[in-house]
């Protein structure tokens, strides 16, 4: 009876004890997926110098920002865990040469969502201090110029920002009367400086569903930040 | 009844003297943060010495008595017997009560005053602090603070200029030997503003007007932090190029600052912010 009795408690204990042991494995997979899962980086294309009639070039990153990964028209990621956020894309984690210019062009394809502080519709840091843009104006019309800023800080839909770069280029959201699948396309350069790791973010609080803007995409690496890795 | 070990206590009142004197000595020559670029600065240094030495003594007057104790009263070989029973000494307790009490009445006392100097900006009117200096350039009388409003928002620090149309900065620049009132607040979740070598540290909440004050001593950069968890990207909150710069250099940097804002639609200077849509997108 006594005997039969320790066993019913040991087969208990070895439940308990395997049972939580399964659920704590489970919840640190679950956790260590969002921890470890480092998005992949993208290498910037490698300058050339002038050959005979071909002009020289810089480094080169090719981006696109969309209102949500699965929509994208050049980069789009439908397997992603989170289709319907806000992204930079292809990643954001982005690898350039020291020392030297590095020209970005982004594909904006979100619509206008407003800067929270009219302040960053300047544009700081880059090459001549102005960036090309192409974009859609109140009539659905393409247009195209050099801008310090960008007129309304109400129809920005990001910014693209290097802090400790003292980068800031505001992105233009793309005119409700231009036509679908429109996007503004800016170009700007800017010098990357000494080799380091360097955190990049938007600006516009553009995390749609949550408080202030500011959860979801603005608070995920991979998504609204990333880093450049200036080697 | 145990008599006290005249003998014990001598020793250990002379070794406490000599090294209490040594630590002090040697406490006095160190230099403790956050350093002399503010009055602030130097009023924190000042404190946080006036605290080390006085507990210079404390902290050797513990320790020592800790190892005289293991050293001179362990168990020798021999066999193992209870020591002899202790009665409390009433006038040794009364003395330590009353002389710690004494002790932290006092630096709690000073560091109240320091405290609220802070707070309300009583510390202006030091005679180390000049007030800024009448220029036409600069735009501001003798006796005038210089307003400026420092706005969080994730993850950057700007800050605007109130005397000056209201312009905003990426960097807060500073002239030397001014008052200066900082009005910290945030354009989203709740941040804090930390300029460490000015020795100012002060919360920015979302529709707050939090005021803080300094009086810049002497050049220098200077290193602006969030101190504040504030999100994933808190830790990049930083920025290593404040400055304080000659009042000259200031006048120069501030006019060119209002030709750049020119070309930006400057929106009007509140006192404060509060974000909004409360939820995006709905």
């Amino acid at each position: 009876m006594v005997a039969r009795g320790n066993n019913r408690g040991m087969t208990r204990l070895v439940v308990l004890v395997l049972t939580v042991g399964i659920l704590s494995a489970l919840v640190a997979l679950f956790i260590g997926g969002f921890v470890i899962r480092v998005p992949e980086s993208l290498t910037a294309s490698p300058a050339t110098v002038a050959q005979g009639s071909t002009p020289a070039q810089n480094a080169f990153i090719h981006l696109e920002t969309v209102a949500s990964v699965n929509t994208a028209i050049t980069f789009p990621r439908p397997d992603d865990p989170h289709p319907t956020w806000v992204s930079y894309l292809p990643t954001t984690i982005l690898k350039v040469p020291a020392n030297s210019t590095v020209t970005m062009q982004i594909d904006q394809e979100d619509t206008p969502s407003g800067l929270r502080n009219p302040f960053w519709s300047q544009a700081f840091g880059i090459e001549g201090g102005t960036f090309h843009m192409t974009y859609f104006d109140d009539k659905g019309n393409p247009q195209e110029g050099d801008f310090s800023s960008i007129p309304d800080p109400a129809t920005a839909a990001h910014t693209f920002a290097i802090p400790d770069l003292g980068v800031f280029v505001p992105l233009e959201g793309v005119n409700a009367a231009a036509p679908a699948g429109s996007m503004n396309v800016i170009t700007f350069s800017f010098k990357t400086g000494k080799p380091g790791v360097y955190h990049w973010q938007c600006f516009v609080p553009c995390g749609s569903g949550t408080i202030y803007g500011n959860g979801g995409p603005m608070q995920t690496l991979g998504y609204m930040a990333g880093f450049l890795v200036v080697q | 009844m145990i008599r006290p070990n005249r003998t014990h206590a001598l020793r250990l009142l002379v070794a406490w003297a000599v090294l209490s004197v040594i630590g002090v000595v040697i406490g006095l020559q160190l230099s403790l943060p956050p350093g002399s670029q503010s009055q602030q600065s130097i009023e924190q240094s000042w404190l946080l010495k006036l605290m080390t030495l006085i507990s210079t003594p404390v902290f050797v007057g513990v320790v020592l008595y800790i190892l005289y104790a293991v050293f001179a009263f362990r168990q020798r070989r021999g066999v193992l017997e209870d020591g002899p029973p202790s009665y409390g000494n009433i006038r040794i307790q009364v003395a330590w009560v009353a002389i710690t009490a004494v002790v932290v009445f006092i630096l709690a006392g000073v560091g109240i005053s320091e405290l609220d100097a802070a707070a309300t900006g009583t510390n202006f009117t030091s005679s180390n602090a000049p007030a800024l200096a009448t220029s036409g350039s600069v735009g501001t009388t003798e006796g005038h603070a210089l307003q400026v409003q420092v706005i969080a928002q994730q993850w950057s620090f700007t800050y605007r200029y109130a005397d000056y149309s209201g312009v905003e900065s990426l960097h807060l620049v500073l002239p030397v030997n001014a008052n200066v009132v900082l009005h910290v607040t945030s354009t989203d979740i709740l941040h804090s503003f930390w300029a460490y070598q000015l020795g100012v540290k002060a919360d920015a909440n979302p529709g707050v007007d939090n005021v803080t004050y300094v009086t810049t001593l002497q050049t220098g950069s200077f290193t602006v932090r969030c101190a504040e968890l504030c999100g994933i990207w808190h830790g990049n909150m930083s920025d290593t190029n404040g400055a304080v710069v000659s009042q000259a250099d200031f006048a120069t940097w501030i006019a060119q600052l209002q030709k750049d804002n020119l070309s930006i639609p400057v929106p009007s200077y509140a006192p404060y912010y509060f974000p909004s849509p409360r939820v995006k997108g709905t």
